[in-house]
């Protein structure tokens, strides 16, 4: 599939435009934002493009988070599947089967984990710990790079590139080391929830 | 022994004394010396118990080491669990070294990809017709495009339908410990963690200590400076208990040896009286020992540390017929007089102790029949070299002096003191039975660890190892016995399809089963006759994948993996040997000595521990099944014990008393016998029971030896309050022989293996409370008793 290779520089080129007139996004900055937010519904769409397959793979369900560290995953279509990650323990149900993991122990998923759940709660800590981190645009608009730290994950994932609006995510690109690529578009399903006073 | 008439009768019991001590010291040359728990096990056990012991010997525990990486940083650490774990692979040691590392297990990974179809849970017919084939095709592309996609893709043409994936989530459950670097991490990531297990088996410690110092040794060469190792399991328990056993009998025996001696010398003022009364020591103990080595096949630690004991007991015989063969009145040699006062006391008292010791040598617990064997022989030794042996080499018994006269004066001022505290001792033993009984619910103690030498910070550190490797975490077992192997795998595929449903609803994170690797051969087949023809296969897959991502035509690799699959040699015990995935195997089904088969399947805990009792009622249809919980059942076992100990005890104090009553043929004399003996006992248990010391077996046994020593004293006053007057050189004896005792047991009391400082704690007290009481309750000397001729 051509178009989206062809689409992506233009997109790039639309943020650095974006971001011109403003100052450089501090991590801090868009980290104090994104923390205001405690829990959010989101609806998402996904799409794969893998290298071999005749078609885009197209997945599409709810997304949930609870801080600071719940992340909830449900696929509808094409297939019923869902991810819930809270602190180290991770369910997985897949094909009618259900598995309790250890995240720790999945250093791979322990990396995207840490890059969807340190983005949403707002940790740049837990960012800095896997990533490097770089935010650009503003907070109204703002485009977050990943690149991991680990050799290991770094061998899978090349880089994380996370999309948004003040304390809202859009999209969220993952670019896997084989080339293959996935985009995961996101739509929040309920108004954002009143804002937490200070923990 | 200056005529040939002598000479004679020097030479028979001296040639036997040396043509046995020969024949101990050739059976001691090969005797095999053990520390491992098995001297706690049972020896004819149940069916249950029998599982237990197969684990907890030759099982994996018994030959599992838990290794940590401390200090440094996470990169140099995970270097030297690469590198470690490197050299411990090829150093030929240990079947398995986990340190997290994936590419170790690529060969385990490739035998499983080629029996993916006799091994995969998932293989039924409706898994290929073209439903089946749809559902499993999606689930296996809904991970492409993401990182877990990484491992799936390459193998994507010939196994679509993910039959390696499926096998491989089950059989890596939760996962393990937390990976850092590309290798396991404790859960906090400070330390590298590695699981290595031996090829030798568990009871092997020689061959395990050589393994341990192998992984020291390629540490040591591999580490950056910083970093530090440490290490835990089974394994290093039972070496350093041994070498902790070792280093303490040998420390025990040259302490004894120089106190007694310094003690005899300071008595007898002769170096050759030192000797003799040696003699008979040195049998007791090789007696003993060969007595063990030739019922048992192994001696145990912790009956040779007890060895050390004897002394105590064994000295006495010689200090008996050393002192009182001199007190000749006749012109007759020393020691004829003796076998005619001294010697048929000292039989009696030999014989009261043995029969405290046979109720020992029946017991179910190998390490309580050692005990009671080796003291047996033990004391029969010394009181036939004493009997036999001494009358030739010193017929008149010690001329030395050195204390013993001040010994006799101060034992007569004692006898004629102690009886006036009669009342008030009687009062304490009333007072001792109260405590006791005030005491009775937590006198006794049941744990198996009291026996373990290991120290809390071994176990704190094991416990922390253990919790970093999340290893075995919950101590419960499913344990499936068949009489032959396919049985048995049918029943543990029962058993598991039970299992899967509680690791579905998250009961159990997971558990193990030797059927994962080797279906029942019924299983195996019903899956090869699921498998397709090509040409219905094609068709299948076509109708499959139409419309799909996936194009059919890139699945042949696929179509072929099913039909070469179709006649693959089938899965058996004969077929996996050598095989990489053999030691997975040979942990989780054991053949018993019987030619039966054992399955272990280890559960591990979901959200919390598996309940010993719920498991036992789900598993009870399946036959052949039952639940086991090691930590429950060794405390369950060593109660069993204990209450078998304490039976035999009594049992063996009732021989005693029988035994003295057929001698004495007199109830007053009897009861002035049996009295000082059961206040003893009482004041003993009291005491401790004050002190908040819980007693366990090894207390028993101090007790029953309380009885065996002091059943000796109580005789002798019993023979003086029917003499005349009190003879002072057999009072002095006795308070030699009673200081020997008191300090050898004095000396094990201080001991640091619980088993011998238990043992000790209660001999010492006992036995110089059982002299003092002895004499006590002895009538005094004035006015003489009226003679009073046995019925």
């Amino acid at each position: 599939m051509p178009r989206p290779e062809f689409r992506r520089p233009l997109v790039a080129a639309a943020l650095v435009l974006a971001g011109m007139p403003a100052v450089a996004l501090e991590l801090g900055e868009l980290m104090a934002e994104l923390s205001q937010r405690r829990a959010g519904e989101a609806r998402f769409v996904e799409q794969r493009f893998v290298s071999g397959l005749d078609q885009t793979l197209q997945y599409s369900g709810t997304l949930s988070f609870t801080a600071p560290d719940r992340l909830a995953r449900h696929t509808v279509a094409p297939r019923p599947e869902s991810f819930v990650v809270e602190g180290n323990k991770l369910t997985l149900e897949r094909g009618g089967r259900t598995r309790q993991l250890m995240l720790d122990a999945q250093p791979e998923l322990a990396g995207m984990v840490a890059a969807l759940r340190g983005t949403l709660s707002g940790d740049a800590s837990v960012l800095r710990q896997h990533f490097k981190a770089a935010p650009t645009g503003t907070l109204a608009q703002w485009s977050l790079t990943l690149v991991p730290l680990d050799d290991r994950l770094l061998g899978v994932v090349r880089q994380l590139r996370i999309d948004g609006r003040q304390s809202e995510l859009h999209t969220v690109e993952v670019q896997l080391a084989d080339g293959d690529r996935s985009v995961m578009a996101i739509e929040p399903v309920a108004p954002p929830k009143a804002r937490a006073s200070s923990p | 022994m200056t005529s040939p008439a002598s000479w004679r009768r020097a030479f028979w019991p001296l040639a036997a004394w040396l043509a046995a001590l020969a024949g101990c010291a050739a059976v001691i040359v090969h005797t095999r010396f053990t520390a491992d728990l098995s001297a706690f096990l049972p020896a004819s056990p149940d069916a249950r118990q029998q599982a237990l012991i197969e684990q907890l010997k030759s099982g994996l525990p018994a030959r599992t080491l838990l290794l940590g990486i401390d200090g440094g940083t996470m990169a140099q650490r995970a270097d030297a669990s690469r590198a470690l774990a490197a050299r411990l692979r090829a150093g030929g040691l240990f079947e398995q070294v986990q340190n997290g590392e994936r590419a170790a297990l690529a060969d385990i990974a490739q035998w499983v990809f080629e029996r993916r179809y006799l091994l995969s849970p998932a293989i039924d017919a409706r898994r290929f017709g073209s439903e089946g084939l749809r559902e499993a095709i999606d689930d296996t592309l809904s991970l492409l495009g993401t990182p877990a996609g990484a491992a799936v893709k390459p193998l994507l043409d010939r196994d679509p339908t993910g039959e390696t994936q499926r096998i491989a989530e089950q059989a890596l459950g939760a996962g393990g410990p937390r990976s850092e670097g590309g290798v396991w991490a404790s859960r906090d990531g400070a330390r590298a963690v590695l699981m290595v297990q031996a090829r030798a088996e568990g009871s092997d410690l020689d061959a395990q200590q050589a393994a341990i110092e192998q992984v020291r040794n390629s540490f040591s060469s591999v580490a950056a400076a910083g970093l530090t190792l440490r290490y835990s399991g089974t394994p290093r328990f039972a070496v350093e208990s041994r070498a902790q056993i070792e280093s303490e009998v040998r420390r025990l025996a040259i302490a004894g040896a120089v106190l007694m001696g310094g003690l005899l010398l300071i008595a007898f003022a002769s170096l050759a009286a030192l000797g003799t009364a040696m003699l008979p020591v040195a049998t007791a103990v090789l007696a003993g020992i060969t007595a063990v080595s030739l019922g048992f096949g192994t001696v145990h630690g912790v009956t040779l540390g007890f060895g050390t004991t004897l002394i105590g007991e064994a000295v006495d015989y010689a200090i008996y017929y050393l002192i009182q063969a001199r007190s000749s009145v006749s012109s007759q040699p020393g020691w004829r007089d003796w076998l005619r006062t001294g010697w048929p006391t000292v039989r009696l008292g030999l014989l009261t102790s043995v029969c405290g010791f046979v109720a020992l040598a029946f017991s179910g617990f190998p390490g309580l029949a050692q005990l009671g064997v080796f003291s047996i022989a033990g004391l029969v030794a010394a009181a036939l070299t004493t009997r036999f042996v001494l009358p030739v080499l010193m017929p008149d018994g010690t001329h030395g002096v050195g204390l013993r006269r001040h010994l006799g004066r101060w034992a007569v001022r004692l006898v004629q003191r102690l009886p006036r505290a009669r009342h008030c001792v009687t009062a304490l033993g009333v007072l001792g039975v109260a405590l006791l009984l005030w005491h009775r619910d937590h006198l006794w103690q049941a744990d198996l660890s009291s026996l373990s030498p290991v120290s809390a910070e071994a176990l704190a550190l094991d416990a922390s190892l253990r919790a970093d490797l999340g290893a075995d975490d919950s101590g419960v077992l499913v344990v499936v016995q068949a009489a032959d192997v396919q049985t048995l795998l049918q029943r543990v595929e029962g058993v598991t399809a039970l299992l899967d449903t509680w690791v579905q609803d998250g009961r159990l994170s997971g558990y193990d089963a030797v059927t994962r690797w080797m279906p029942s051969l019924d299983t195996q087949r019903r899956r090869q006759a699921a498998l397709p023809d090509a040409a219905p296969l094609r068709t299948s897959l076509a109708q499959a994948t139409r419309g799909g991502p996936l194009p059919a035509a890139r699945l042949e690799p696929f179509v072929d993996a099913v039909q070469r699959s179709r006649s693959l040699e089938l899965v058996t015990p004969e077929s996996i040997r050598g095989s990489a995935v053999a030691p997975l195997v040979s942990n989780l089904l054991l053949r018993r000595a019987d030619g039966g088969w054992t399955a272990l399947l280890p559960l591990h805990a979901g959200a919390t521990p598996p309940d010993e009792a719920v498991v036992q009622q789900a598993v009870h249809g399946i036959e052949g099944a039952q639940a086991l919980n090691i930590g429950a059942e060794l405390r369950r076992l060593y109660r069993h014990y204990l209450g078998e100990a304490q039976g035999q005890a009594l049992l063996g104090a009732l021989g005693v008393v029988v035994l003295i009553a057929l001698w004495l043929r007199s109830p007053r004399r009897l009861l002035a016998v049996c009295q000082p003996l059961l206040i003893a006992v009482l004041l003993t248990m009291a005491t401790l029971a004050a002190l908040g010391v819980p007693m366990g077996i090894l207390h028993l046994v101090g007790l029953l030896l309380v009885v065996a020593v002091g059943s000796n004293y109580a005789l002798y006053f019993d023979l003086l309050r029917h003499q005349a007057s009190f003879d002072a050189d057999t009072l002095a004896s006795l308070l030699l022989a009673n200081a020997t005792t008191v300090l050898s047991f004095g000396l094990i009391a201080c001991s640091e293996i619980p088993a011998l400082s238990a043992i000790g704690r209660v001999v010492a007290p006992g036995a110089l409370l059982a002299l003092l009481l002895a004499a006590t309750y002895a009538a005094p000397a004035n006015p003489p008793p009226p003679r009073e001729a046995p019925v």
